[in-house]
């Protein structure tokens, strides 16, 4: 039986979600508290059924793909359907080694978040905005259809638009509002450049595989559309994607969204959907333009490198957990972008793997700060003292998490910046100071936060004012799983980066091949 | 294509829905008044039974009544328009003359735009089956209020409007335009000002009054000096005219009178001054219909004088001579309309000037239409196609949302007043699937997908983008035709519309219900069908838009 995963994994979660949300939408407050339970575990067993979805297509028990020798331009598990024939959209849907590991890093947060989450207040509407979100952050990852894409992209804003707005912090309305509006904006121009490109082709169409291949054919001999549309189609495209990524000077709703959101939406935002800018500029404008990518390469490396410098300076300066945490985003973030313009397989690669390693890496910071937040009801680091005393499981994880994010050996974000220094070395030459110095910084900050968290106050330690003299908790049994079981993936891929990165590897070696750029 | 000179039993089978408007009216003002009254014959006793006056009969005294009769009329003549649509073709088409003269032509084109009249005001229609316009009375009042005799006039008003509109649709002459037009126009102006007993309802109705008096007075005047350069206002003799001989000075001075009073009625910058006004002291649902029926008929009228009479190879380019001016209307228009709406606190005037900036995105795509034969010469029909159809389907779509957003607010109304923000506020705890309908009318308006808002919006700028690239081959941005930066606009002024439509679903999910209005609202179950069929339809054809698309395209075709 030929079953669409692919297309099940993206309509499943969401017509769940919708379910779920109308079946206790009439009922009155205590009524829907009763259902928070069977509905977080209505979503917990969807989002786990979606995950071994996932897994077992990469194991190869469902279909049978060599996921290491799809080429550039390939896809797997493609399905295609008539949407609206008018306008020749379709719903098509396929997975190449660029979009798989995102896939399968969804379904893995998913649930993950879902047990971190565990006690979310609300729940019978939280745990379905989960399921949507998540649906939808698939559906922009396996689309292959320009429309298709867009509506998954601007999807995905809707539940975090409530997420963070019904759970976030004080500043949540003008947080969730800046977010939803940088997106929406960024994303509009987007969509203007993709409209003009449809109709500058010879062949109209939104598929984007056929648009690739039309592409790639006239940029052989030539330049597609010719260097100065190309140009200008590449930057309305770059922005809506550098917005979401977020790249200096377009990342100031990152910090404020981040410290608002709730620890679920965080880890979501942080994990998945940043990656979505990142994944939109290789699979539209890179795969698209790579005669304006060549154009801009040092203008991508320079905002590339002032993200970096600048979201680590500023996490110098920061008292408040979260937003430190968010700055370092923004910086690793930066990674990515220098990255692709060092153009080389390597570079790309590392930029791939570095979107797949702050994945996971990411979501277990902002569980470190969810249950700071939650137990110690404060997000300041200077609130918290003698962690090590009182908290031992937060201040464990809080220091894997912390040194796995500034890059320690063995653990998965050390792979990725590695490759990239190497790549980088081999681009820019000397400027490598730039990157290297801001490793430097990276350790400072990461090393000064954690002293005066974990460390400082040793035995004279009183528990922290925001407590109000209850006793000082540790974290809860499902924080601690959610926990472990991310930092048992970030030593997995640490050790064994190889499981995706050799999908990667083909994917970055076949397309710049494909595209006729860099050493390849 | 047949001709019908006499009004004949086949008029009526071809102007079904319009005597079935018609009937409806005049059972609306008989049915009510049905009684026991006798007639004396004068100088004796003789009374004789008339049926009319004295006490009503219990059957037809029930308050609910007219409602039921309009609601049924709408309904009835919207069936009747769509089988038309479903069955026509584009190259179908009957022409109705009187004495040598074309009258109406009922064709595809004329008919969807009757859908989107019937549509909305059917809508309207089942929405005010609950409540009258009874300003800020407590609901425990309305059954006091049915009895009144207001209720017939209100609705007799909706069905002349809906008469008023099916003339503009299918008028062949701009006499006959004007005149639908004045009857629609009339039957708004009380309809805005029957909320008589609020200063609001009176100083808007008065001010829309004023000023759209004056426009038509405008239009009426660009139509005599029509009249005087070509000694006709038949849309054919006009278009012929104006092919021989061009534009004129006073064909353009005619022309952009007549247009004055045609971008009134879609409150397009700068004539859309009464329109806050209008909007917040009309009660909701007739808020509803001016920002829907009644823009789509000024828009209709646009289209005809601009696609119709002045046909777009006046310019050397081919474009057509009103491209610039239109342009800048547009450009004006949508932005003026976004940055006042930021800035407005009472949900209604937002929505007023939410429907000014789409008025804008409707100029824009009109605009693109007078670029039609620029780089695509040997095309021209098909690339006018794309984008009237794209503007018949935000038409049709609009109802939905603008509409169902105004009921929303209609709602709120019946409880006591919709004025300011705060009256949204906590919409969400108590009654959270009218939020979720009044969040989704939002994300439609500003365009996020999936909602039919979006599907719109993406086909008119498509539609301007495709005329702006022409051939397809460009070697730079700057050498596409300048209709492209009205896209450009049209996308900026989209995020920034993104502001106030969000704010709305921010204060009715996180404020805190004003004081007096915490538990779920009035009851009103008409209403509430009206905004749940409004839903859906935003849902659906943001979804599955296929077919009304094709339906617009073929009415689209027609109009060649």
């Amino acid at each position: 039986m030929n079953v669409d995963y692919l297309s099940m994994m993206v309509i499943l979660p969401i017509l769940a979600s919708i379910f779920l949300l109308i079946l206790t939408s009439r009922l009155n407050p205590a009524a829907r508290a009763k259902f928070d339970a069977p509905v977080r575990m209505a979503a917990f067993i969807i989002s786990l059924a979606m995950f071994a979805v996932a897994t077992l297509m990469f194991l190869g028990q469902i279909g049978d793909v060599g996921w290491n020798d799809i080429a550039f331009n390939t896809f797997e598990f493609q399905e295609s359907y008539v949407w609206i024939e008018q306008l020749g959209i379709t719903w098509t849907v396929g997975v190449d080694g660029l979009s798989f590991p995102m896939v399968w890093l969804t379904t893995l947060l998913m649930p993950i978040t879902i047990i971190a989450t565990w006690n979310e207040k609300a729940g019978a509407t939280y745990f379905p905005l989960m399921l949507m979100l998540g649906g939808a952050l698939i559906g922009v990852f396996v689309a292959l259809d320009m429309f298709m894409f867009y509506v998954f992209w601007e999807l995905t804003l809707i539940p975090m638009f409530f997420m963070i707005l019904k759970w976030g912090g004080k500043d949540r309305k003008y947080a969730a509002q800046k977010f939803f509006i940088y997106t929406f904006t960024a994303s509009v121009i987007m969509l203007l450049g993709l409209l003009t490109m449809y109709f500058l082709m010879d062949t109209q169409t939104f598929n984007m595989q056929e648009m690739v291949v039309q592409a790639s054919g006239a940029n052989a001999s030539g330049v597609w559309l010719g260097l100065e549309v190309q140009k200008v189609l590449f930057i309305m495209l770059m922005l809506g994607f550098l917005v979401k990524l977020p790249a200096a000077p377009f990342h100031t709703w990152l910090p404020d969204a981040h410290v608002q959101a709730p620890t679920g939406g965080s880890m979501m935002l942080a994990g998945v959907m940043l990656k979505m800018g990142a994944y939109g500029m290789f699979r539209l404008p890179i795969s698209l333009f790579p005669h304006a990518l060549e154009e801009f390469q040092f203008i991508i490396m320079m905002i590339g490198l002032v993200s970096l410098v600048w979201g680590a300076i500023v996490c110098l300066g920061q008292t408040n957990l979260k937003k430190m945490v968010a700055y370092s985003s923004v910086s690793h973030m930066g990674v990515i972008l220098l990255g692709i313009a060092s153009m080389q397989p390597l570079g790309w690669a590392a930029a791939l793997f570095m979107m797949f390693a702050h994945g996971i890496i990411s979501p277990m910071l902002f569980a470190v700060c969810g249950a700071f937040k939650h137990h110690y009801h404060s997000m300041e680091i200077g609130a918290m003292r003698g962690m090590a005393k009182h908290s031992p499981w937060l201040a464990t994880s809080m220091m894997f998490g912390w040194m796995a994010s500034l890059g320690l050996p063995l653990l998965a974000g050390f792979v990725a910046e590695l490759m990239l220094m190497v790549a980088y070395w081999y681009a820019y030459g000397w400027w490598i100071i730039f990157p290297g110095l801001v490793l430097a910084i990276t350790a400072a900050y990461y090393l000064w936060s954690m002293q005066r968290t974990i460390f400082e106050g040793g035995e004279a330690t009183q528990p922290p004012e925001s407590l109000h003299g209850e006793p000082v908790p540790d974290i809860d049994n499902s924080e601690k799983i959610a926990m472990l079981l991310l930092a048992a993936f970030t030593i997995l891929f640490g050790i064994m980066p190889w499981i995706f990165l050799d999908m990667m590897d083909m994917w970055t070696r076949s397309a710049m091949a494909f595209l006729g750029l860099g050493g390849a | 294509m047949s001709t019908e000179n006499d009004f004949d039993m086949d008029m009526i089978e071809t102007l079904g829905p319009e005597f079935t408007v018609f009937v409806g009216l005049l059972l609306i003002m008989v049915v009510p008044n049905l009684g026991n009254g006798t007639f004396r014959i004068p100088g004796t006793p003789i009374r004789l039974p008339w049926f009319l006056g004295g006490t009503r009969f219990k059957a037809v005294a029930s308050p609910r009544l007219p409602g039921l009769l309009a609601v049924l009329t709408m309904a009835l003549a919207l069936f009747q328009v769509v089988w038309y649509l479903l069955d026509a073709t584009p190259a179908d088409g009957q022409d109705i003359m009187a004495g040598g003269v074309f009258i109406f032509k009922v064709n595809m084109f004329s008919r969807i735009f009757e859908a989107i009249f019937f549509a909305a005001l059917l809508l309207a229609a089942i929405a005010s089956l609950d409540r009258l316009p009874i300003g800020s009375q407590k609901s425990d009042d309305i059954d006091v209020l049915f009895n009144n005799r207001r209720q017939a006039d209100f609705y007799i008003l909706m069905l002349t409007s809906a008469l008023g509109m099916s003339v503009v649709a299918l008028a062949q002459d701009m006499f006959v335009l004007f005149v639908g037009l004045e009857l629609a126009s009339f039957s708004t102006y009380i309809l805005v000002a029957f909320h008589k007993e609020s200063r609001a309802g009176s100083e808007g109705g008065a001010k829309y009054f004023i000023v759209g008096s004056v426009a038509s007075a405008v239009g009426l005047y660009g139509l005599s000096m029509l009249y005087l350069w070509a000694g006709s206002l038949q849309f054919h003799e006009l278009a012929a005219h104006w092919e021989a001989q061009g534009a004129t000075s006073l064909s353009m001075m005619a022309l952009g009178f007549v247009l004055v009073g045609f971008a009134f009625k879609i409150s397009a910058a700068p004539f859309h001054f009464a329109a806050p006004d209008a909007y917040s002291g009309a009660n909701s649902p007739v808020a509803g219909v001016l920002a829907t029926a009644s823009k789509a008929m000024g828009m209709l009228g646009l289209m005809r004088v601009l696609l119709i009479i002045t046909v777009p190879e006046a310019t050397a380019d081919g474009s057509a001579i009103w491209i610039g001016l239109l342009g800048i209307l547009a450009a004006v228009t949508m932005t003026w309309g976004n940055i006042a709406a930021l800035g407005s606190e009472n949900p209604k005037r937002m929505l007023a000037y939410s429907s000014v900036a789409h008025a804008g995105y409707m100029l824009a795509a009109l605009t693109a239409i007078g670029a039609w034969n620029w780089g695509l010469v040997d095309n021209a029909g098909v690339a006018m196609d794309v984008v009237v159809a794209a503007l018949l389907f935000h038409m049709f779509v609009l109802v939905f949302f603008k509409l169902g957003a105004f009921l929303v607010l209609g709602v709120l109304e019946m409880e006591g007043g919709a004025s300011r923000l705060s009256s949204l506020a906590g919409l969400g705890k108590r009654e959270p699937l009218l939020a979720v309908a009044m969040f989704l009318f939002m994300i439609s308006l500003a365009g996020v997908p999936p909602m039919a808002g979006f599907l719109s919006k993406l086909l008119v700028i498509m539609g301007i983008v495709e005329v702006a690239t022409g051939t397809g081959s460009l070697s730079s941005i700057g050498d596409a035709h300048w209709v492209w930066w009205l896209a450009l606009l049209m996308v900026i002024n989209s995020a920034i519309s993104m502001f106030y439509y969000l704010r709305i679903g921010v204060v009715m999910y996180f404020h805190e219900p004003e004081e007096g209005r915490k538990g779920p609202l009035a009851s009103g179950a008409s209403i509430r069908i009206a905004i749940a069929l409004c839903a859906i339809g935003t849902v659906a054809f943001g979804l599955v838009g296929g077919e009304l698309i094709d339906l617009c395209r073929d009415a689209a075709e027609s109009l060649r």
